[in-house]
């Protein structure tokens, strides 16, 4: 039985330089294919190949440090390319607005797209299902859990915009996210001032990750319900 | 004359990132020869995969000893006096998770019923500044993506003919609903009659 | 590399479990300074800028907006309180953590100008902040693994072996990819021109402070 070894396993030494080539590589065939590219949504999809690269240099140490590290790498890339592609988009609708009758060049792939679709689960019982997620994501808690009950946020949100009724503002879901992050940052003093409460502190972060990410998600489903059946 | 044209191309915002990036991809290349090895005297270290697994454990491959609230586990930390109290909160699990592992031995493998998964607990605490940042990074990336749509990229204030689409929508399939409780309500009466008869 | 010989005498440090805040004259200093200008720029109103129209006697002006205008000083403020965090961070995932929050930020200052060509460049730097994530958090990961610490403390009593040298030299590109130094400036540089001057220049500040501070650490693994 072994809990806690005093080195680091052979098994992760012998794979460390396996993994760290194939990150290298890995990242030059990403970053040689963005030097070569010229369309710049092919470019924003690329970089998140780069990513990977990160992702797999980070996890090649393999110790629970890695893993726990592995996460912010995650995120970030997650943020980054999400504040992106919205900026690309906004740039895209000026032009069009400043010049309607403009031909598009070949350098700009992109055009803002509303995508149109109905689905039957939009209609027959999304309540139930959205009530589902929520449910089992708030069973599993954490970071899974968050997405789980965001995801049933989604489907409650555009659920009712396909039906035409009003939905939830984005003030709301903002709040709820803002709030968990400050119980975040509550568990996290309390930690450190009084380590003899750990437990306290441990449930709040806890409860902040899980709200925060799925009041995240949900603000996905909230930016997107704009965007659905317009044509 | 070379160089003034060279220049002139780095002053275009949109040669930038293709030129970050073949200088990263060079970057890359020299690494290979570079010396890589892994050092073994790491921190937070992790027993060889499966390990844990063809032992049996419940919560394998993240057991690290310690009870519930009784005891604390064992973790490698940076700072040697931290460990102790890492090892508690590494050791908790909520009764949710306890019964799920006690049913699965694959308990270990999800990160389901346990607060933020059994490994995040290094990042709550030793490592927890970091996860502040991490959040406060998809917080803003939030506020800016939001920020521009709703005030411009799916701002649909001024779109007054939409909106009354979404209301003549919503009537129809209102409308929808009623008609067939309605049939539905004579289908069952009708059902009703007849048994009574 | 001491941080005494670098930074002066140690004054104390602030320990979150393994991330250590350092409290030298230097990191000091430079923290102050960064929050006196973040106040600076809290209260500060913004200015307009005034173009000349083309072929006419007209001027043009481009003012900024209310909401606008809160958007970018929350931003801002956000902005100079993660810079001066920066200065004073002793883990070296951590800085790199900060210094992903300040390039997110300071595209974020800029997100919600109307002018295409500053959009643009903001899309440029963005792609760049996006491939940073590789350079920065692997070169600390390739350190990690060379010297099984990330902790500056411990790591500048270490000797620096080739592989830290490798991870040192993909943060160094990674810091000035996402700082935007030269040659790397331009999708930077463009980004600035646009109205609401007291909140750009804090884009400005944040890359030329983070420098400094990226020189330092680089300074303590290597030496």
């Amino acid at each position: 039985m072994i809990l806690v070894p005093t080195h680091v396993p052979e098994a992760f030494v012998s794979m460390y330089l396996p993994s760290i080539y194939a990150a290298l590589i890995v990242g030059f065939i990403a970053t040689m294919a963005i030097a070569s590219k010229r369309r710049e949504i092919h470019i924003l999809i690329l970089t998140d190949v780069v990513g990977f690269a990160m992702i797999m240099v980070v996890a090649a140490v393999g110790t629970d440090l890695a893993e726990a590290l592995i996460l912010p790498g995650l995120v970030v890339e997650l943020a980054e390319i999400m504040a992106i592609s919205e900026i690309l988009l906004s740039r895209e609708m000026h032009k069009i607005e400043a010049n309607p009758h403009k031909k598009l060049k070949k350098s700009d792939s992109l055009l803002p797209m509303p995508f149109d679709f109905d689905l039957e689960i939009m209609h027959t019982s999304p309540n139930f299902i959205a009530l589902l997620l929520i449910a089992y994501g708030i069973f599993l808690t954490g970071f899974t859990g968050g997405a789980v009950a965001g995801a049933g946020l989604i489907i409650y949100i555009l659920s009712r915009k396909a039906r035409g009724l009003p939905a939830i503002t984005i003030a709301g879901l903002g709040g709820v996210s803002g709030i968990s992050w400050c119980l975040w940052i509550i568990g996290f003093a309390l930690l450190f001032l009084v380590p003899g409460y750990w437990l306290i502190g441990l449930l709040l972060a806890a409860c902040g990750l899980l709200l925060k990410v799925a009041s995240k998600i949900g603000l996905i489903g909230a930016i997107m319900k704009e965007d659905i059946d317009r044509e | 004359m070379r160089i003034s044209r060279l220049w002139n191309k780095l002053a275009k915002p949109k040669n930038i990132p293709r030129l970050f990036a073949f200088a990263l991809g060079i970057l890359l290349i020299v690494g290979f020869v570079v010396p890589f090895a892994l050092n073994i005297d790491q921190i937070y270290i992790r027993p060889a995969p499966q390990v844990q697994i063809d032992d049996g454990m419940s919560v394998a491959p993240y057991a690290r000893g310690g009870d519930i609230l009784k005891g604390p586990g064992i973790t490698l930390a940076q700072f040697p006096e931290n460990s102790p109290d890492l090892g508690w909160i590494n050791s908790y699990l909520t009764p949710l998770a306890v019964w799920v592992s006690s049913v699965t031995p694959y308990f270990g493998t999800s990160i389901c019923a346990s607060p933020g998964g059994i490994i995040d607990e290094i990042l709550y605490y030793t490592r927890g500044f970091d996860t502040i940042l991490e959040s406060t990074i998809l917080m803003m990336a939030f506020m800016i993506a939001s920020w521009l749509a709703v005030n411009y990229t799916a701002n649909r204030k001024n779109q007054k003919d939409e909106i009354k689409k979404d209301v003549k929508k919503a009537i129809r399939d209102s409308n929808k609903v009623a008609s067939e409780v309605r049939i539905n309500d004579i289908k069952a009466r009708n059902k009703q009659n007849r048994r009574e008869k | 590399m001491d941080f005494a010989t670098l930074g002066g005498n140690l004054f104390g440090t602030i320990p979150f479990g393994d991330i250590v805040l350092y409290l030298t004259p230097f990191n000091l200093f430079l923290f102050a300074i960064l929050l006196v200008f973040t106040i600076i720029i809290a209260i500060s109103n913004t200015e307009t800028q005034v173009e000349a129209t083309f072929g006419s006697l007209k001027n043009t002006n481009v003012t900024v907006g209310k909401k606008e205008f809160k958007q970018r000083r929350i931003l801002s403020i956000i902005c100079g309180i993660a810079s001066a965090g920066a200065m004073i961070t002793g883990d070296l995932f951590n800085f790199t953590l900060f210094m992903a929050l300040v390039g997110i930020l300071n595209i974020g200052i800029v997100s919600s100008v109307k002018q295409v060509s500053v959009l643009d460049s903001a899309f440029n730097y963005g792609l760049i902040a996006m491939m940073c994530s590789l350079p920065l958090f692997g070169g600390a990961a390739i350190i990690l693994a060379a010297t099984g610490t990330l902790s500056l403390s411990i790591l500048s009593s270490m000797p620096a072996s080739p592989m830290v040298i490798f991870g040192a030299v993909l943060i160094l590109l990674g810091v000035l990819g996402e700082s935007g130094v030269a040659p790397f400036f331009a999708s930077k540089a463009e980004m600035f021109r646009t109205a609401g001057s007291p909140f750009l220049v804090i884009i400005h500040l944040s890359s030329l402070f983070i420098i400094i501070r990226a020189v330092e650490i680089l300074l303590l693994v290597l030496l």
